[in-house]
């Protein structure tokens, strides 16, 4: 009796989640069978689930457009070089967190620095909206974005980066320093490496957070710069929407992080649970 | 010298397990002392900059009359807390304000619920380890993608007439094939955003609950084995238990990025229709860069902005806790 009984329980919860699966997967399929559609097709009343005609020139319209093509690339400026910058800063101040600034001043000077992520950033990006605006580099700059990326990024890298070194064992260190290394070479050759697939995660995280961001982008800039969240309005004519475009640049715009996740998925789990598991 | 060693010594035992002072031995900085405060320093400085300094700057001009006009010429007068007292009245942001509420509720809370109801049926009921790791991928991935192009999709999907969402409950026969609904209505447009949240963002709590499942003792569930315990009484007095801080964590994670983000309302209604949709973030930044009438809209912020505080300050205050509690075990 409980056997069955503990069955029906278990088919049950499979088929809620095959249900869950379905729901899920069901956006990202209508998608790819969307971007492979010409536009008459999309526009029907009834939409078909399975493209009648399949085209894959949608795709080649968008690398033929020189707009897609540099948004693509103004997204991967202000995403590669907003990660190299949070990163770099990050790994230091994290690693004096870790090993040097302790105590009281310490934790919450780290607990500070997590808490800037956390907050609604309205509250930032009005003022820098109009200061940036009476600077000579305007809102509408790489600078401009680069600058605000940070206010989430360089707190994740800071914190994420001090989980990582007091995770790495300070006695090696204090080895290194025995054998006459200067702190600096202790520091590369020692605790660098050690830390090493910290700082690939905390890398990925920053670079996924900034390549999909919107908020700031869409306020900020659009004429000089456009990364790609900017661009993709651009596709819509008058009152017509070519949605076959739209989805072949999402496509193309949204496949670099999902290939990063899926490779590096084992490395990620720490960061985006902010070092509690250690995934 | 004498007594700063004892003064040391008795410092680091009455904190002897602290998370951030456990193993750490003063004393043996080779470098100069100001070098760590360098490195710090420079994030310090750049976040005072970008963030602090903004905040005040937006506390300054809660009291002030700044719109656009003032901005150009340079000129605001005190005015006191009518910025506030204007917010508090306007029912476009009280109405906001419960559209948040409603949001954060069914939104952060059941993705939270359902994030870990489908972490746990995955670990505990999908025995293939390669299927496994296949389904939380593909459960994982709509984290990944941009909001913006999330938001773009269901849009999409969701239209009324000939979108792929109603269609596809006609064609499992959930919808009778002659109806339509209409989720970016004003009745509906708030679910719908709630709708996509959920699809988005489930994802958060399945990986970091599954991951946490992933870690826990196979030896504590082989001893509730041998004791013939059924799964139910396993998962609710060993499972969820031991998982409870890591739930706690994802919690909080998703509770405060629900709390600030605004991308999707941004991209699939803009607030509407006749502003059905409008959450406060959006309001305040309408008001502060659109229609430039940055005094009220600091006021806005500013409300956000203490909330925010409150509940960063005893979320890090029970994380603090956590970790401290990690590092000991």
């Amino acid at each position: 009796m409980t056997h069955t009984n503990y069955r029906l329980v278990k088919t049950l919860l499979l088929l809620f989640l095959g249900i869950w699966l379905v729901f899920t997967l069901f956006p990202l399929y209508f998608m790819i069978v969307t971007s492979l559609k010409p536009v008459e097709e999309i526009n029907r009343m009834i939409p078909t689930f399975w493209p009648q005609t399949m085209k894959v020139n949608n795709y080649a319209g968008i690398f033929a457009d020189p707009g897609s093509l540099k948004s693509l690339v103004d997204s991967v400026i202000v995403s590669v070089t907003n990660t190299a910058l949070s990163l770099f800063l990050g790994t230091l101040a994290g690693y004096a967190l870790a090993r040097w600034i302790r105590g009281v001043i310490g934790e919450n000077l780290a607990f500070w620095i997590l808490s800037n992520r956390m907050f609604p950033p309205v509250a930032v990006i009005i003022p820098m909206f109009f200061l940036f605006d009476s600077m000579p580099w305007g809102t509408d700059s790489y600078f401009s974005l680069i600058v605000l990326y940070l206010v989430f990024n360089l707190p994740l890298a800071t914190w994420l980066m001090m989980v990582f070194f007091r995770d790495a064992p300070r006695e090696l260190e204090e080895a290194a320093y025995l054998d006459g290394y200067t702190p600096f070479r202790a520091f590369f050759k020692v605790t660098l490496p050690l830390v090493f697939p910290g700082m690939i995660s905390v890398a990925m995280l920053c670079w996924i957070f900034a390549w999909n961001e919107y908020l700031f982008a869409n306020l900020l800039t659009g004429t000089t710069v456009k990364t790609f969240p900017v661009h993709i309005p651009t596709f819509t004519l008058g009152s017509q929407t070519l949605w076959n475009l739209v989805m072949a640049f999402s496509l193309v715009a949204m496949l670099p992080p999902v290939i990063l996740f899926i490779i590096l998925r084992r490395y990620m789990v720490r960061g985006l649970s902010l070092g509690v598991v250690k995934g | 010298m004498n007594a700063a060693v004892s003064e040391s010594a008795a410092g680091a035992a009455a904190v002897p397990t602290d998370w951030f002072t456990r193993k750490r031995r003063r004393g043996n900085l080779i470098v100069s002392p100001f070098v760590p405060w360098v490195m710090v320093g420079i994030p310090v400085l750049i976040l005072v900059a970008i963030v602090v300094y903004p905040t005040v700057w937006m506390a300054y001009h809660a009291f002030q009359d700044t719109n656009m006009m003032s901005l150009f010429s340079g000129e605001w007068t005190y005015v006191g807390w009518q910025n506030f007292a204007t917010a508090l009245t306007d029912d476009r942001f009280l109405s906001s304000v419960k559209h948040l509420i409603r949001y954060l509720l069914f939104g952060a809370c059941l993705q939270v619920i359902l994030g870990v109801a489908l972490a746990l049926i995955l670990y505990e009921c999908v025995k293939n380890s390669t299927l496994r790791i296949t389904i939380l991928i593909l459960l994982v991935l709509p984290m990944m993608l941009p909001p913006s192009i999330v938001g773009v999709l269901w849009k999409f999907l969701l239209q009324a007439n000939n979108g792929g969402f109603n269609h596809l409950l006609i064609n499992l026969h959930l919808l009778p094939a002659a109806e339509r609904i209409d989720w970016l209505s004003s009745k509906l447009s708030l679910w719908a955003i709630t709708l996509v949240d959920v699809w988005q963002w489930t994802a958060l709590p399945l990986l970091i609950v599954y991951s946490g499942r992933v870690s826990l003792p196979p030896a504590v569930y082989e001893a509730a084995r041998v004791d013939g315990a059924s799964g139910w009484l396993v998962l609710r007095r060993i499972t969820l238990p031991m998982l409870k801080e890591i739930i706690a964590i994802a919690f909080i994670i998703r509770f405060m990025d629900a709390y600030k983000f605004v991308d999707h309302v941004s991209v699939m209604t803009q607030g509407g229709p006749s502003e059905s949709s409008e959450l406060p973030v959006y309001i305040a930044f309408q008001k502060g860069i659109r229609e430039f009438q940055v005094g009220e809209a600091a006021a806005q912020a500013w409300l956000i902005f203490a909330v925010a505080a409150v509940l960063i300050t005893l979320f890090l205050k029970y994380m603090k806790r956590v970790l401290k509690a990690q590092a000991i075990a």
